[in-house]
């Protein structure tokens, strides 16, 4: 008799995994699920956070121009090559030599000037004219902070 | 259709991702070693320094002028080419081929239809892609009116994702998209993308196209063909069939004929394997003792087993090259290139570390200063079917040496490289914690960049 329990116990437990799958989110009944594949795959943030890898490059940052938007001295940037710059996003540029980090501030350019606006009052916004040869290197999509 | 793909300057537009300020400036980039000029910018280009310029040269002849020097830094190359190829991968259309092509090209395929990929790497700055049919019944022509306009999207998109400017050539053989991609270079009219697609399109290539640069055409063959009036690509496509054959007897030269012909016919196993790996460098210095010299050359011939098992094949010929300070006039003079042939193919490295050690003691002459060194392999071929000698060959060795050298390459990859290395292989002067630390730092890099991409410690700062 308990060797026919033990047997019945096994079916309820493949039954269960089965039902599972079939709440599995954007997976219809009755289908051989694709999701199946990606059942036991752990979130994982190089798959999940990064769109484009083959454009993605990362930054640390220096310095405190940034604080009041929570990018302090020792985050990492993760920077994506190729998501277009737009009005508002915080962006890598390269002036003087150097990397920076920025928001973009396009409200001029139509005056035919665009600004680099830090966060943080010890700080002026940098004004880049049309004849500068300046290019955003980056759109920044994330910061890490390290707490601990 | 044949597509390829040259980054431009790769390993100079490489240092330039991460110092964009270098953009519209001389920039060179140096061999191992620091030895000489390998890489050059437009600008460079048009100063008029030429590849292969020894660095302490180009500091006397152009002293007062703002050049860009970096020493060669192959893993910032690896990792930025490897995301180009990816960018092509990714945008490359679904290669379908029939069967009966595929049992041409020696792989078997059972079904009727069989998908292909339709990249293929060539060089660490080279990339073919294959087109099905003649360019218009690709699944991507509701994306792009054209192949043009896909080449030019795609150099718009490695341009912009990775800051790599390529140049890409499309046409009917691989030799001819080669030559494409020369002109996509040289004419910012194409917009980094030149498509031939017709016989006059071809003729036109042709024409203005000079022998002795058509691909797989050497420099002794451009030598001989000038010497018989051919000058253009044009005059050696308008040569008969039978004139090629009867001057040549050479069959590379042939399929380079038929292919500005417009027939394909340069096979992709060719491409893959190198005709000879070849690992060489000038001293840090100069070495006059056997024993230097013999680490050096024993480092080179493992590097050379490495590469061989790592496109797996086997060579039959391990050459050894020495030479001293050619610009040193006032020391005595020496060179020597020998060869060991093996009865057997092999990549292993202590049978080529073996052979070239030997090779190096026949050469090898007290008393003089070299300066440089290097292994060339030769002979190469697949892993197997081997010619087996009945004499030579003993199978339990053999395979003993392939599981010894599977272990040493497994070693050197998870703990980094020269990890396991022959005793041979060991630099006398010791550092007290290894010998891999004393041999990676016998080699010279003053102007080496960082790694941005592949070390945390090397990301870019953001002020």
């Amino acid at each position: 008799m308990s060797i026919s329990m033990s047997e019945i116990k096994l079916i309820k437990g493949e039954f269960k995994e089965k039902l599972d799958l079939l709440f599995a989110p954007g997976v219809k009944a009755g289908f051989p699920s694709p999701a199946e594949d990606y059942l036991h795959e752990s979130l994982d943030f190089n798959r999940d956070l990064i769109r484009h890898p083959e454009a993605t490059f990362y930054g640390r940052v220096a310095g405190d121009s940034m604080q009041d938007a929570g990018i302090c001295e020792g985050d990492i940037a993760v920077i994506d090559r190729s998501v277009e710059p737009q009005d508002g996003d915080v962006i890598v540029g390269y002036i003087n030599g150097e990397f920076t980090i920025k928001f973009l501030d396009l409200t001029h350019r139509k005056d035919g000037y665009i600004e680099l606006r830090p966060a943080n009052k010890k700080y002026s916004p940098i004004r880049i004219d049309e004849n500068d040869s300046f290019e955003v290197w980056g759109v920044v999509i994330w910061v890490i902070k390290k707490w601990k | 259709m044949f597509g390829i793909v040259d980054c431009d300057n790769c390993y100079v537009s490489c240092e330039r991702v991460f110092r964009p300020d270098l953009n519209g400036k001389p920039v060179v980039v140096l061999s191992n070693n620091d030895g000489c000029v390998v890489a050059r910018s437009n600008e460079a280009k048009a100063m008029g320094i030429k590849a292969g310029t020894p660095y302490f040269k180009l500091q006397q002849q152009y002293p007062d002028k703002d050049i860009a020097v970096f020493s060669s830094n192959y893993e910032l190359y690896g990792e930025l080419t490897g995301r180009v190829v990816e960018i092509i991968r990714q945008e490359a259309p679904a290669y379908l081929t029939s069967s009966r092509n595929c049992s041409r090209s020696g792989i078997k395929i059972n079904s009727d239809v069989s998908r292909l990929p339709a990249v293929f790497r060539y060089s660490i700055d080279e990339c073919f892609v294959y087109f099905n049919g003649n360019g218009n019944d690709f699944q991507f022509s509701t994306l792009h009116s054209s192949l043009k306009e896909w080449g030019e999207n795609l150099h718009k998109r490695i341009k912009k994702s990775v800051g790599m400017p390529v140049s890409i050539g499309i046409a009917p053989t691989k030799t001819l998209a080669k030559m494409a991609s020369h002109f996509a270079k040289k004419y910012k009219g194409y917009h980094h993308c030149c498509l031939i697609d017709t016989d006059e399109k071809r003729m036109k290539a042709l024409k203005l196209y000079p022998i002795d640069e058509v691909w797989g055409i050497g420099r002794r063959y451009a030598a001989r063909l000038q010497a018989l009036g051919v000058q253009t690509a044009y005059d050696f496509a308008q040569h008969h069939e039978s004139w090629v054959r009867a001057t040549f007897n050479n069959i590379v030269i042939l399929r380079t004929w038929k292919e500005l012909n417009g027939i394909d016919c340069v096979p992709n196993e060719e491409m893959a394997r190198k005709k000879s790996i070849c690992t060489s460098r000038s001293f840090n210095g100069m070495v006059t003792d056997f024993d230097t010299l013999r680490t050096h050359v024993s480092n080179y011939a493992a590097r050379c087993a490495e590469k061989l098992r790592q496109q797996g094949t086997v060579a039959t010929i391990v050459s050894v090259f020495v030479n001293t300070n050619f610009f040193r006039e006032d020391l005595p003079q020496y060179w020597n290139f020998q060869e060991k042939r093996l009865t057997v193919g092999t990549n292993s490295t202590i049978e080529i570390v073996k052979a070239a050690t030997e090779v190096l003691r026949d050469i090898y002459i007290e008393g003089y200063h070299y300066k440089k060194a290097g292994v060339i392999v030769m002979g190469i071929s697949p892993t197997s079917p081997q010619q087996l000698d009945l004499f030579d060959y003993n199978a339990e060795q053999f395979q003993k040496m392939q599981r010894l050298d599977a272990a040493i390459d497994r070693l050197n990859k998870v703990n980094g490289s020269e990890t396991v290395v022959l005793g041979s292989q060991q630099y006398t002067q010791k550092d007290g914690k290894g010998k891999a630390n004393v041999f990676a730092n016998a080699i010279r890099h003053d102007h080496r960049s960082k790694n941005p991409t592949t070390r945390w410690s090397d990301i870019i700062k953001l002020k």
